[in-house]
């Protein structure tokens, strides 16, 4: 944790200490938003994965993985493919024998049919946000780490 | 040696000229009433009589035959268009199997003495119906999540696969 801090801008660090909450608060913003304005949840989970990235840059990637583990980033990339799934999973159960295709609007969310049907596009948006997020850190992650002992230890610029 | 640039040049003009003469046939940007957005053609028949059958809201004969003989499903109900005075909406019936409810499917045009049968594009029915059968008002996403929902799943998983094969190829364990 202890490195020597002297090619650290304090610029840098206090602006993107500032800018990081915001960053992750509107990609959450762009993955909810989806349903009733342009977004999506490929957008979302690239914006939050940048998120991730700035912190890389500006601090170390040691401070990263503590941040960011990287059980935590499989675990997360996993969860996201098994939220979509999981919805279609349970479309398929209630709406057997009922739907002519695969229809988000039997899983009993609400009492409502297309209320159902735009909580299901909700959901997948999300899972797709989580999967995208956790993929462009952890590649971020791997590359930065592949090139670290050719620069001696330390993370590249 | 010399001979490959005056081809490779000659291959180029032609391209070129393939393109501006292709160029005639893409729609205008954006223009909703372009053929690949909105329709395709079927057939077109004589008109005498049979307009005043449509306007009257009766199917004729002649029109159900001659879909059943290229197989195109039975239709069960006819409009006339709100928006103009040759044109005819036709309507096929609800089947549990493909469409839950009744579904606008062609349309009859009158031109000059002949009418042409249309089929309308999927494309139409997405704009149409989509709010009112996802409750969503953002085309693109009921899109990409409702009406197409399986291909989103191939692409999501081909972004998990790639992430998956970066961790197992690029990690080294313990190095952190």
């Amino acid at each position: 944790m202890k490195e020597d801090k002297g090619d650290r801008s304090i610029v840098i660090e206090t602006i993107s200490r500032l800018m990081l909450p915001f960053i992750q608060l509107f990609s959450m913003y762009v993955i909810i938003h989806a349903t009733c304005g342009p977004g999506g949840g490929f957008q979302g989970g690239v914006v939050f994965g940048s998120s991730v990235i700035l912190y890389i840059i500006t601090f170390s990637l040691t401070d990263g993985r503590k941040r960011f583990p990287e059980l935590v980033n499989i675990v997360l990339n996993s969860c996201g493919l098994y939220i979509y799934l999981g919805i279609g999973l349970l479309s398929i159960l209630f709406s057997a024998g009922a739907a002519q295709y695969l229809n988000y609007g039997f899983i009993p969310f609400t009492g409502h049919f297309e209320e159902n049907r735009a909580l299901g596009i909700e959901l997948v948006e999300i899972g797709i946000g989580l999967i995208v997020m956790a993929t462009v850190a952890s590649i971020f992650f791997n590359l930065v780490h592949k090139a670290e002992p050719r620069n001696g230890g330390e993370e590249t610029d | 040696m010399k001979r490959l640039p005056i081809l490779a040049f000659i291959l180029i003009g032609l391209l070129g000229f393939l393109l501006i003469y292709a160029y005639e046939d893409i729609p205008v940007f954006g223009d909703p009433d372009a053929p690949p957005i909105k329709y395709t053609k079927l057939f077109s028949m004589a008109a005498q009589g049979l307009e005043d059958q449509l306007n009257q809201g009766l199917i004729p004969k002649e029109l159900i035959s001659k879909l059943e003989e290229r197989g195109f499903p039975r239709p069960s109900r006819v409009e006339s268009d709100p928006g103009s005075q040759n044109e005819w909406n036709v309507f096929i019936p609800k089947e549990e199997s493909h469409y839950a409810k009744e579904e606008k499917y062609y349309f009859i045009l009158k031109e000059g003495n002949n009418l042409t049968v249309y089929r309308y594009a999927f494309v139409v029915r997405w704009i149409e119906k989509g709010f009112e059968e996802t409750g969503v008002p953002n085309m693109v996403t009921y899109g990409l999540a409702d009406y197409r929902s399986y291909d989103t799943l191939g692409e999501t998983i081909v972004i998990f696969t790639a992430g998956i094969s970066v961790i197992l190829l690029l990690r080294r364990r313990g190095k952190l």
